[in-house]
């Protein structure tokens, strides 16, 4: 049975619509990552559920009870913001208690989960100290406890790795998996980082503009984007895009006067216009003409870790971004590649909607 | 936890309660507010009455008469006058004082942060008694600032009781009392002012006339606005040192709005014509208090942020 | 400004020191007059140098004061007493009322929330005699006249204002989310307020609170309209005392300052908040 579920859910701030008939459901224990650019509502969604705004339509139900007029504190939900939101005058135990409090639970049962809480996130060292003497990781690791301690059933996350440095974030996504499976909450997850959503998600849902654009399988989201929007937000560098027209045999597509190989199954795109989505980890380099590719120029070498993104230029004009290993062999600006798309990889997308053309099934 | 039961017992009017609850806050203080209220409206309906407490039977609706006969009233015109030369005089003193004071206090030393808190006394000091302080200092038999203007040459120097110098020894107390308050808010104001632009100009040799009139004044503006008004609203109506100094004497010299609508209720008993000066002078402030509230917002605004 | 010139130190010092005299010699000269008697006060030249006596404030305390004309009963600290009850009973009042009011204001957007508040606001400025003059009538009526309900109840022209329009700004400054935080831990929504929002408001509600006070206790024309003797605060008290015939001057002095302590300590205990009050929110010191 799904333990979270949201029923057109809209939202307004004003004449604002921030949510627009958001619906999804989650699974007991199920990790949902949120992801969208900044401004999508993804916040204000989780505050829906939370029963911090109210929607002015839809339904939120958690546990398969109507919770939509319930006020915030009987959710039994759990949340971490953004900003941590400890409270100042607390120490961290305190703060790490107050769930706990509210349950009348005994000075010794609370101590205990307290401290249980603490070890597992590592801040047992701190628990005496306000708020304004935690480090940036400190508090997040606290406001993670907090919102953990009691084991909600529902558990929302705002962005929470958004505030601390950079090597804290990296070490948190891998501990996060392991610390949410504990607890066996249904997680709902912010970011705007793609990374942090794959790495984290069971599913994710994208929220763009306020509306859900794809909720899927992280891999699904990455492999097959329901629309440019949702292939221009997962990746980097991002997806090449260029307009395209489709040949009358459907077979190949030329963009720019460089033709492409189509995959199979675009009959019923013969001759027309589309977008063309070409990642570039799909286009394939070489140092040498081999059959099938195409000349480029380096324009410009971003290195990126173990491979580098190099911007290239065919001699008919076409500039995509495309990675390959770095290699002892340096490569500087001018120089040439011969390059190939992997044609299974290319995506098309219509060019009035940007919903992506699934291929024809045979 | 279990979320059922608390689900369950979970009261559903949230919605409902959530809309009560900012008027259910702010519902006591407001009908204690509204029993303050009725006697505005009254005065407006006294203010055009003939209304006399001593003589009862006279009482009735006279429309505007009370506001008209003002027009040709000499002593109407004079409480217009002394009240307007009376706000104007000191706030405009207290401001030129009260900036050149937050100037020289401006650096915050040790020594200036105690000075500036030195000089809240005053203003600390209840108006009617700063008044009998003074008026203790300028008693002609004992008082030491009698004494310290007879070594001066001014032998007979009556201070409040002298109708040409009344006028200036009040205006005096209210010095003495508000400058601090021009002053605070001014080095509050100089204080939180950006750096960058003095460094700037110091660093070009601007000389440091042409920095003060052209970036510190610009750039006080607001708060040079906001303590004018503030002050202006209350000078007008200043009625605690007049009346505790000369009770609005000597003869009609200090008969300001409010002083003078005292004595026309308690010693003429002529409600009629008190509330409508009142009206006068409530239709001046109402008029000032609009243009200081958003003035005031603006500054608050600043400080507090979009809140 | 780091570099003056030593002639400009100087003038600055003698601005500074005429600054200080003036403001701070009245209170001074009251002060030692208190601590003296008649024949002193009335010396030529006067002196800064004199045997202190405390015989003026013997009298004042003990109510018998002596004079030439007999002695004479005066309720000088049934004033204090007055002044005490009075400005702390109407700042519990402005507290009880003015706190919820201010949260209200500051957290939601309500139809007519706005209105009040600057209707409130409003208050502060208007002249004080146009509400009093028809209210003593009023009072007569409704059996208030001269009881300290009465005066109470107007003393929240003064200090509700104050209270309201501070705390606001407090409550203003605190991020919404820290109480959001709390209620979903599983709060109500008046634990969330008694034990995040009022604390973390404590400076504010403090500050309006002794400020208040301190406009409470300095306020004269309430009570001089309203008030008869056994009611007066000290501010309408003293002036009374001037004009009773032959009371000796080192006594007014005394009186007088019995009558400013309490606020100017206040004052100097509150002073970090001052600012933020005397403009009623609008600046921070």
């Amino acid at each position: 049975m799904a333990t979270l579920q949201l029923d057109r859910v809209t939202k307004k701030f004003k004449k604002d619509v921030v949510l627009d008939e958001v619906s999804f459901e989650a699974e007991a224990g199920e990790t949902l990552v949120i992801f969208g650019p900044s401004g999508s509502g993804k916040t204000v969604l989780l505050r829906v559920i939370a029963g911090v705004y109210e929607p002015e339509e839809g339904k939120v139900v958690l546990q398969g009870h109507d919770m939509t007029d319930v006020a915030a504190e009987h959710r039994d939900v759990g949340m971490a913001f953004q900003n941590f939101a400890l409270f100042p005058h607390f120490s961290a135990r305190e703060n790490i208690a107050s769930p706990l409090t509210a349950l009348r639970k005994s000075d010794s049962e609370i101590e205990q989960q307290v401290k249980s809480i603490a070890k597992l996130l590592k801040i047992e060292h701190v628990l005496g100290h306000l708020p304004r003497a935690l480090s940036n990781g400190q508090k997040q690791r606290t406001a993670l406890a907090r919102a953990l301690v009691a084991a909600p059933k529902t558990v929302l996350l705002d962005d929470p790795l958004r505030n601390v440095d950079a090597k804290l974030r990296f070490e948190m996504r891998l501990e996060l998996p392991r610390l949410l499976r504990r607890f066996g909450s249904t997680v709902l997850y912010v970011t705007q980082d793609y990374r942090e959503a794959m790495a984290l998600a069971d599913r994710i849902a994208v929220l763009v503009g306020g509306k859900i654009a794809q909720f899927d399988a992280p891999e699904s989201i990455y492999l097959r984007p329901s629309s440019i929007e949702v292939a221009k937000l997962f990746g980097e560098p991002a997806i090449n895009i260029f307009r395209g027209q489709v040949n009358e045999q459907a077979n190949r597509v030329l963009v720019n006067q460089n033709q492409l190989i189509l995959p199979k199954g675009f009959q019923n795109k013969a001759g027309k216009t589309c977008d063309i989505g070409i990642r570039p980890e799909s286009i394939k380099l070489f140092r040498e003409k081999r059959v099938g590719t195409t000349s480029y120029e380096v324009i410009t070498i971003t290195p990126l870790n173990e491979r580098s993104v190099v911007l290239l230029r065919s001699q008919e004009g076409l500039e995509l971004l495309a990675t390959y290993p770095a290699e002892e062999q340096t490569t500087r600006i001018g120089d040439a590649f011969w390059g190939m798309v992997v044609p299974e990889d290319l995506m098309l997308f219509e060019t009035e909607t940007g919903q992506r053309c699934l291929p024809e099934q045979n | 936890m279990s979320s059922t039961s608390s689900a369950l017992a979970a009261p559903k009017s949230g919605r409902l309660r959530k809309k009560i609850l900012p008027y259910l806050l702010s519902l006591p203080a407001l009908l204690v507010c509204i029993g303050i209220l009725i006697p505005f409206f009254t005065a407006v309906y006294y203010s055009m009455m003939r209304f006399r407490l001593n003589l009862p039977y006279l009482k009735g609706f006279i429309w505007f008469d009370n506001y008209i006969n003002f027009l040709s009233d000499p002593a109407f015109w004079n409480t217009v006058q002394i009240s307007l030369l009376y706000a104007f005089l000191t706030v405009g003193l207290e401001l030129l004082l009260g900036l050149g004071i937050a100037v020289l206090l401006q650096q915050p030393s040790k020594f200036n942060n105690i000075v500036s808190v030195l000089l809240l006394l005053p203003l600390m000091t209840a108006p009617a008694l700063a008044s009998l302080m003074w008026k203790l200092m300028t008693n002609p038999n004992f008082g030491i600032l009698s004494y310290l203007v007879s070594l001066l040459g001014f032998s007979d120097f009556k201070w409040a009781s002298d109708p040409s110098t009344a006028l200036l020894t009040v205006v005096l107390v209210d010095i003495w009392v508000y400058t601090p308050f021009i002053m605070i808010l001014l080095l509050a104001g100089l204080r939180s002012l950006p750096k960058q632009p003095f460094e700037a100009a110091a660093l070009d040799g601007v000389p440091q006339s042409f920095i003060f009139f052209r970036i510190t004044l610009p750039m006080l503006m607001p708060y040079l606005l906001t303590a004018t008004l503030f002050r202006l609203l209350e000078s007008i109506q200043q009625f605690d040192i007049i009346y505790s100094m000369t009770q609005g004497g000597p003869g009609d010299q200090l008969m300001v709005f409010q002083v003078q609508a005292y004595l026309e209720f308690f010693q003429y008993t002529n409600v009629g014509r008190s509330t409508a000066l009142l009206m006068v002078l409530w239709a001046i402030t109402f008029a000032l208090s609009n243009v200081f509230i958003k003035q005031w917002l603006r500054l608050r605004e600043r400080t507090h942020g979009n809140g | 400004m780091n570099q003056l010139s030593t002639s400009q130190r100087v003038f600055r010092g003698v601005l500074l020191g005429l600054v200080i005299l003036f403001f701070m010699f009245p209170i001074f000269w009251i002060f030692l007059m208190s601590f003296q008697t008649n024949e002193q006060i009335l010396r030529i030249p006067p002196s800064i140098f004199f045997e202190p006596t405390l015989i003026n404030y013997q009298a004042l305390i003990t109510g018998r004061l002596e004079t030439q004309a007999g002695n004479l009963d005066i309720a000088f600290m049934e004033n204090l007493w007055n002044s005490v009850f009075l400005s702390s009973s109407a700042v519990l009042l402005s507290l009880v009322l003015g706190v919820p009011a201010a949260y209200a204001f500051a957290r939601y957007r309500f139809r007519l929330g706005e209105d009040i508040a600057f209707t409130i606001l409003s208050f502060r400025f208007a002249p004080p005699l146009l509400v009093l003059l028809p209210l003593t009538l009023y009072f007569e009526d409704i059996g208030l006249s001269n009881t300290y309900t009465g005066l109470i109840w107007v003393y929240q022209l003064i200090s509700l204002p104050l209270i309201l329009w501070i705390v606001r700004g407090y409550f203003e400054d605190i991020s919404p989310d820290i109480e959001s935080a709390y209620r979903l831990a599983g709060h109500s929504w008046l634990q969330t307020f008694l034990k995040i929002s009022i604390p973390l408001a404590r400076p504010g509600i403090a500050a309006a609170g002794l400020l208040s006070f301190i406009f409470a206790w300095n306020n004269f024309v309430f009570a001089l309209v309203l008030a008869s003797a056994d009611k007066q605060p000290v501010t309408v008290g003293a002036l009374a005392f001037v004009t009773a015939s032959g009371i000796q001057y080192g006594q007014i002095a005394a009186g007088i300052v019995l009558s400013v302590t309490p606020t100017l300590l206040l004052a100097l205990y509150a002073q970090r908040y001052l600012v933020e009050g005397l403009s009623l929110g609008a600046v921070k010191g």
